[in-house]
């Protein structure tokens, strides 16, 4: 029996291994943001895109979004003090109004387009030298 | 739009619909990041807006192309992209079976490609994905198809970038942008109207995929079929470069579905475009 009860610990033991939560990274964390978005509908796009960001050096990437359907752009950074901002600009350069997200090392923008075409997300440090980020959309 | 964040309990900034306070600066443009996975709109993302403004009847809209025969690896790589948005249209159909043959169809080319083998730990993701689809397609899980097909898209690209073929990963997104943008034309253009019309012009996509064309390796690039759709995508970005954002004329509409069309057939059955 004692035999039998050690066997079912070490193997309880082992299945808690397994199934121990996988680490936490900019991705999982930006992921986790959009799946707040794909409860109402939102399509999470399979791609993403990561890099480093510096303070003062905000980083830009080209979208094209499409008019008719609604966007949701997350994004999220480590180490989590870092305070990050997402906005967005039409194919001149010029903002657009987004609803906005922001909860420390995450944030999101929201935006439905009234014309399809470019669009610049820029993604910037608030708070913090340095910090790993991803940024992942989402459309409905 | 506010419902999903406080649905999950996050609280939206109070001062909504905030423009960002300065604009651009010309240098930001010009090095703003370009990442395929994310720059270009899936085929799903494509007709997700097409299905707003528009209520295509899909159905009937789902006309699935058959890969012919070929030792071409090219040819194969964009049929594999056509495949894929063939996949979107089979779930937009909600036609099941069109689902699991087009499923099918995209494995088997891969085979084809070296990149789905049987007893390759790698390879195996692939056979996993193509099972899944088989399962969703199964249940009817439409939702969940959409991003099984876009994961099943990139995988099938990172397994090309594993074997040495990262210059296939770009006509498989030169395959499913050119599907999408055939069908979509082909029913604007039967069902014209300026919103509609708006979802084509897509200018940046036409010049970033012509950028990446012309950085193809030039035995690949001075090939019949990439020449000849490298030729029809310079005319294709005259048509969708219209001035001040305006939606392309019904014109134009026409001549993109017909330039589209003719370029979907030459990718499935080899020959030159007409």
């Amino acid at each position: 029996m004692k035999k039998l009860v050690f066997f079912l610990c070490a193997a309880g033991l082992l299945a808690a291994q397994d199934a121990a939560p996988p680490p936490v990274t900019a991705r999982s964390r930006a992921l986790d943001l959009a799946g707040a978005f794909a409860n109402d509908g939102y399509k999470i796009r399979d791609g993403f895109w990561s890099g480093t960001l510096e303070a003062g050096k905000p980083q830009f990437l080209q979208v094209n979004l499409f008019s008719g359907n609604e966007y949701w752009i997350s994004a999220a950074a480590l180490p989590p003090e870092a305070k990050l901002s997402v906005a967005l600009f039409d194919e001149n350069g010029l903002p657009v109004a987004t609803e906005i997200f922001q909860d420390g090392a995450s944030a999101a923008a929201g935006f439905i387009p009234d014309t399809s075409g470019k669009y610049f997300v820029r993604i910037a440090l608030v708070a913090g030298d340095k910090a790993e980020f991803c940024l992942v959309y989402s459309y409905k | 739009m506010r419902c999903a964040l406080l649905a999950a309990g996050l609280a939206v900034c109070p001062a909504a619909w905030i423009p960002a306070s300065e604009a651009m600066t010309k240098a930001q443009i010009q090095s703003a990041a370009v990442a395929d996975v994310i720059t270009i709109p899936s085929p799903g993302e494509f007709f997700a807006a097409l299905d707003d403004c528009g209520q295509p009847n899909w159905k009937q809209m789902f006309q699935p192309k058959t890969a012919a025969s070929t030792a071409s690896r090219e040819q194969m790589a964009l049929m594999l992209g056509v495949l894929v948005a063939d996949g979107y249209l089979a779930v937009e159909a909600q036609d099941g079976q069109g689902v699991k043959n087009t499923g099918k169809e995209i494995i088997n080319l891969a085979k084809k490609l070296g990149l789905a083998r049987e007893n390759d730990n790698d390879s195996q993701r692939l056979l996993r994905r193509g099972n899944s689809i088989f399962d969703f397609a199964e249940n009817n899980d439409w939702s969940t198809l959409r991003e099984e097909l876009e994961a099943t898209q990139n995988e099938v690209k990172l397994l090309m970038v594993e074997q040495k073929d990262k210059d296939l990963v770009i006509l498989v997104t030169v395959g499913a942008w050119i599907r999408g943008t055939q069908v979509a034309a082909e029913f604007i253009s039967k069902n014209y109207n300026p919103g509609l019309a708006g979802i084509l012009r897509q200018p940046a996509i036409v010049e970033y995929l012509l950028s990446v064309l012309d950085n193809l390796p030039e035995k690949l690039r001075e090939g019949p079929l990439i020449a000849d759709l490298r030729k029809k995508l310079v005319a294709v970005l005259a048509l969708v470069q219209t001035k001040d954002r305006a939606p392309l004329a019904p014109e134009a509409v026409q001549e993109l579905a017909a330039t589209m069309l003719g370029l979907v057939n030459a990718i499935s059955s080899g020959e030159k475009a007409p």
